[in-house]
C-alpha cells in the first residue's frame, strides 16, 4: 500500500471517528419505546394508526414488534427481565401475578400526571388495581350479543328472543325447520366454552348471584349456578350448538361465520369482537346480519363485561415516562375512536365521542352504546377470563366438556370449580371485582 | 540407555519432573480435555443446570413468574400421584400413545422397506414420496388432517356425497377416537423416517447373505426372517428404545390438533405439563411433570442398556 492510499484511509476513519459520536448524540435525543404485537391481520389494521404516533413527538417513538405468539414471548421476556417496555397481557386476570412479582411498575402517579382519570370509565381503572396501586390500563371492552341472519328469519317469520323460555321455543322452531340452531365450535380456540359459562351464568343466574359468587357470599354450588349450566347442557346436548356435541368440538372458526352468513346457521351468541369478521362474511354471502342481548331468564338486557387485553410498563423499561406518554395518547377517546372507526376494534373502556359512534354503521354503534348504556345502569355481567382467576378460568373450560360428554354431573362440575376456586379467593389471586 | 535405566517415577513432584511423563500426560489428559471442553461446558450451562434447576423448582410452588419460590418438599409429587387424577388419565394416553408408535409405524416402515430394498429402478422417486411428510411442519399437517377428518367438508362428507355413507364422523370431537386419529395423524408423518432408516440398515446388509440363503433354500419370507431383521436389529432396537422416550414427550401434534381435549381423552402428560406452568401458573406442579416424564425416560434407557450389557445387539 502507497503511503498516499495509507494516508487517505487514515482520513477516511478520522472522519467517520467524529461522525460515529454525532451520530450517536441525534440517536440519543430519541427515546424508542417498544411494543410487541401478534402478528397478523389486527396488526396490519392497528400497526399504521399506532405508528401515528411517532408524528407527533419525534423524541419519542414507537417500535411495534410483530411476533407470532406475543403473551408467550412477552411473559417469558419480562419474567426474565427483558422484554418490550409496554406490556400487553390478554386481561385483567393475567396482570396479577406480574405485578405481584415486581415485573411492571405501580401507574398511579402517572395516571395523576397524564389525567387517566378524565376519560376512563372509573370501573375501568379499578380492573388495573392490584393491591390498591393502578398496574394496568383495560382495552378491548368487549361483550357477548346473539348475532342472527335476518334474512334465514324474514323468510320463516321468526322474531328474535328476549327470554330464555323465548329461546328454546325458537330454537326448536330452528331445528324443525333443518336449521342448525347457533354456528358454533371450538376447534379454533378451545377456550370458547368459557364464554358460554359465563354468558349462562350472567343471564340465567343472574349478575348479582355472579358477583356474590365471585366475592365469596354464596358458593359456585348455588342452586342458581346449578339451574344456569342444567340449561346449558341441555341446550348442548340438544344439538344447538353447531349440530351436535361431537360436532361442537370440531367446528372451526370459518364455520361458524360462514354458516350463519350464508344461512345454514340461524344464530350466534358470540363475542362484540366478532363484528369484523361478520361484517365481512355477510358483505361476501350478501345477507344481512342483526344483533340483540343474549335472552336472560326474566328479559333484562344483561351485557358480561370483558376486557381483551391490558396493557402495563415494565418494570426493566429504562424511559417510563415516554411508554406513560405514549399510553396517554393510545388511551385517548381520540385514538380509541379512529381505531373503532377504521379496524372495528372493540375500545378501551374510554369515553368515545358521539360523533365517532355516529358515523359508524348503526348496528355497531347501538351494541356499544347499549352496552354502555348497560354498565351505567347494573345491567352488567362478568366474562369469565376477565374476572376469574386463572386454575378457575382453566377448569371452567376444560372440564365443563366433560359436562357435555356426560362424564360427570353439573353439580360436579361446580363443586369442583368451589373448591378451586376457595383456594383461590383465600390465595388473595382474584382479581379486581368492580363493587355493585 | 541412561533412559531406559531411569527409576519409574511414583511420586507426583517426580512425574512432574519426568518429561516423558509431562508428555504423555499432555497428550492423553490435557489435549482431550481441552477438545471436550467447548461441548461440556455448553452443555453444563444449557442442559445440566437448567435441568437442575428443573428438578429444584419441582420442590417448590413457584408460579412461573417473579422470584417468590418458596420450597415445598415432594409436596407437587404427592398431589400428582395421591390427587391429581387427570395425571393418571394422561399417563395412560402416554401408554397407548406409546403401544401404537412401537407397532403401527414399525409394521409399516418395515414392510415397504423391505419392499423398496428390491426395487431395483426409481426407488428414489417411492423413497422421496413417502419421505415427504416427514419434512413438513408439524402445524402444516396437522391443519392438512384437520380438514381432511372434518365430518362437514373432508374425506367422510365427499364419500357420504358418493352415497357411501358412515365415515363422515367427527373422529378428534369423538372421545373415544379423538387420541387415536392424532395418532394416526403423526403416524403419517412419522413412519417415513422410520422406513428410510430402515432400508438404509438393509442395504448394508452383505448381498452374499441372500445369496446362501437362497442356495439352502430359503423363500422371501425365510430370507426377512434369518438374514434381514438379524441385519437391521440394532437399528430396530434402537429406534424401539427412542420411540419409546418420544412417545413420553408427544405434545405438538396433540396440542395443535385438540389442546388434549374434549373433555380430555386427548390430553398427555406433556399438554398438561404446558397448561399447568404456563396457563395455571402452577410452573413448580409443571416441572414436577417435567421431571416424572425424564424418570420415565430414564427408565427405558436403563431398560436397553441392561439388555445391552447381556449382549444385545443394540
Amino acid at each position: 500500500m502507497s503511503i498516499y492510499r495509507l494516508k487517505r484511509s487514515l482520513l477516511i476513519v478520522a472522519v467517520l471517528a467524529l461522525l460515529i459520536p454525532m451520530g450517536m448524540v441525534n440517536a440519543q435525543d430519541v427515546t424508542t419505546v417498544t411494543m410487541w404485537f401478534d402478528e397478523g391481520t389486527t396488526l396490519d389494521c392497528w400497526g399504521p394508526i399506532m405508528e401515528s404516533f411517532n408524528e407527533i413527538d419525534p423524541s419519542i417513538q414507537l417500535e411495534i414488534v410483530p411476533q407470532a405468539n406475543s403473551w408467550d414471548v412477552t411473559r417469558t421476556a419480562v419474567a426474565g427481565g427483558g422484554g418490550p417496555d409496554i406490556v400487553r397481557t390478554p386481561g385483567p386476570s393475567f396482570v396479577y401475578e406480574m405485578a405481584q412479582a415486581g415485573l411492571i411498575l405501580p401507574m398511579d402517579a402517572f395516571a395523576d400526571e397524564m389525567g387517566w382519570g378524565d376519560f376512563f370509565f372509573d370501573w375501568a381503572l379499578d380492573l388495573g388495581l392490584v393491591d390498591g396501586q393502578l398496574y394496568s390500563l383495560s382495552d378491548e371492552l368487549e361483550t357477548l350479543v346473539l348475532y342472527y341472519n335476518v334474512n334465514v328469519f324474514e323468510e320463516n317469520g321468526w322474531t328474535p328472543p328476549d327470554t330464555v323460555a323465548d329461546l328454546n321455543a325458537l330454537a326448536q322452531e330452528v331445528e324443525a325447520a333443518g336449521y342448525t340452531v347457533f354456528s358454533h365450535g371450538n376447534a379454533s380456540w378451545r377456550p370458547t366454552n368459557e364464554h358460554f359459562v359465563g354468558e349462562y351464568m350472567t343471564q340465567i343466574a343472574g349478575p348479582r348471584n355472579v358477583y356474590k359468587a365471585l366475592t365469596g357470599e354464596i358458593p359456585w354450588t348455588d342452586e342458581s349456578m346449578v339451574n344456569a349450566m342444567e340449561v346449558l347442557d341441555e341446550h348442548m346436548q340438544a344439538g344447538w350448538y353447531g349440530g351436535g356435541v361431537d360436532l361442537y368440538f370440531t367446528n372451526d372458526g370459518t364455520y361458524r361465520r360462514t354458516a350463519l352468513a350464508e344461512g345454514s346457521a340461524a344464530m350466534n351468541i358470540e363475542g362484540s369482537w366478532a363484528i369484523r369478521g361478520t361484517v365481512e362474511y355477510f358483505g361476501e354471502s350478501g345477507q344481512t346480519w342483526d344483533w340483540v342481548p343474549v335472552p336472560s331468564h326474566d328479559g333484562t338486557d344483561y351485557f358480561t363485561i370483558g376486557m381483551g387485553n391490558t396493557s402495563s410498563i415494565n418494570a426493566s423499561s429504562p424511559h417510563p415516562q415516554a411508554a406513560a406518554q405514549f399510553l396517554t395518547w393510545y388511551f385517548s377517546p381520540e385514538t380509541q375512536g379512529e381505531m373503532l372507526s377504521s379496524c372495528l376494534k372493540g375500545p378501551a373502556p374510554v369515553t368515545i365521542s358521539e360523533d365517532v359512534l355516529s358515523e359508524l354503521d348503526p348496528r355497531i354503534s347501538r351494541l356499544y352504546a347499549e352496552l354502555s348504556d348497560a354498565s351505567d345502569n347494573d345491567r352488567y355481567g362478568y366474562t369469565t377470563w376477565t374476572f376469574w382467576p386463572p386454575k378457575s378460568d382453566v377448569y371452567i373450560y376444560e372440564e365443563i366438556e366433560r359436562v357435555w360428554t356426560g362424564e360427570i354431573s353439573v353439580r360436579d362440575y361446580l363443586q369442583g370449580l368451589d373448591d378451586l376456586f376457595a383456594e383461590e379467593l383465600e390465595a388473595g389471586d382474584i382479581p379486581p371485582i368492580p363493587t355493585r | 540407555m541412561a533412559v531406559l535405566t531411569q527409576q519409574k517415577p511414583t511420586t507426583v513432584i517426580e512425574k512432574f519432573n519426568n518429561e516423558t511423563w509431562r508428555r504423555k500426560f499432555l497428550r492423553n489428559v490435557i489435549i482431550p480435555w481441552i477438545f471436550i471442553a467447548p461441548l461440556l461446558l455448553i452443555h453444563i450451562f444449557v442442559v445440566a443446570i437448567p435441568a437442575a434447576q428443573g428438578v429444584y423448582m419441582s420442590l417448590t410452588d413457584w408460579k412461573g413468574v417473579g422470584r417468590d419460590v418458596n420450597f415445598i418438599g415432594l409436596e407437587n409429587y404427592r398431589e400428582l400421584f395421591f390427587e391429581d387424577d387427570t395425571f393418571g388419565k394422561s399417563l395412560v394416553n402416554n401408554v397407548q400413545w406409546m403401544a401404537f408408535f412401537l407397532t403401527v409405524p414399525f409394521i409399516l416402515a418395515l414392510f415397504c422397506a423391505a419392499m423398496l430394498a428390491q426395487v431395483k429402478r426409481g426407488g428414489m422417486v417411492y423413497r422421496s414420496i413417502l419421505f415427504i411428510p416427514y419434512v413438513l411442519a408439524s402445524v402444516v399437517t396437522v391443519t392438512i388432517w384437520k380438514n381432511l377428518l372434518n365430518p362437514r367438508q373432508g374425506v367422510g362428507a365427499a364419500l357420504a356425497d358418493l352415497g357411501i355413507e358412515g365415515f363422515n364422523v367427527a373422529y378428534l370431537g369423538r372421545s373415544e377416537s379423538a387420541l387415536m386419529s392424532i395418532a394416526f395423524i403423526d403416524n403419517w408423518h412419522f413412519w417415513g423416517f422410520l422406513m428410510i432408516l430402515f432400508l438404509a440398515a438393509m442395504q448394508a446388509i452383505p448381498p452374499v447373505l441372500y445369496d446362501a440363503a437362497k442356495i439352502d433354500g430359503a423363500n422371501r419370507w425365510q430370507e426377512f426372517r434369518h438374514v434381514t431383521l438379524p441385519g437391521i436389529r440394532p437399528i430396530v432396537l434402537f429406534m424401539y428404545m427412542m420411540v419409546a422416550i418420544w412417545s413420553f414427550l408427544a405434545f405438538d401434534y396433540i396440542w395443535l390438533s385438540t389442546q388434549g381435549g374434549p373433555a380430555g381423552a386427548s390430553e398427555v402428560v406433556a399438554t398438561q405439563l404446558y397448561k399447568n406452568a404456563f396457563l395455571r401458573y402452577e410452573a413448580g406442579y409443571g416441572a414436577a411433570q417435567g421431571v416424572v416424564i425424564s424418570i420415565f425416560a430414564g427408565f427405558i434407557i436403563m431398560i436397553f442398556v441392561t439388555l445391552k450389557r447381556r449382549g444385545w445387539d443394540i
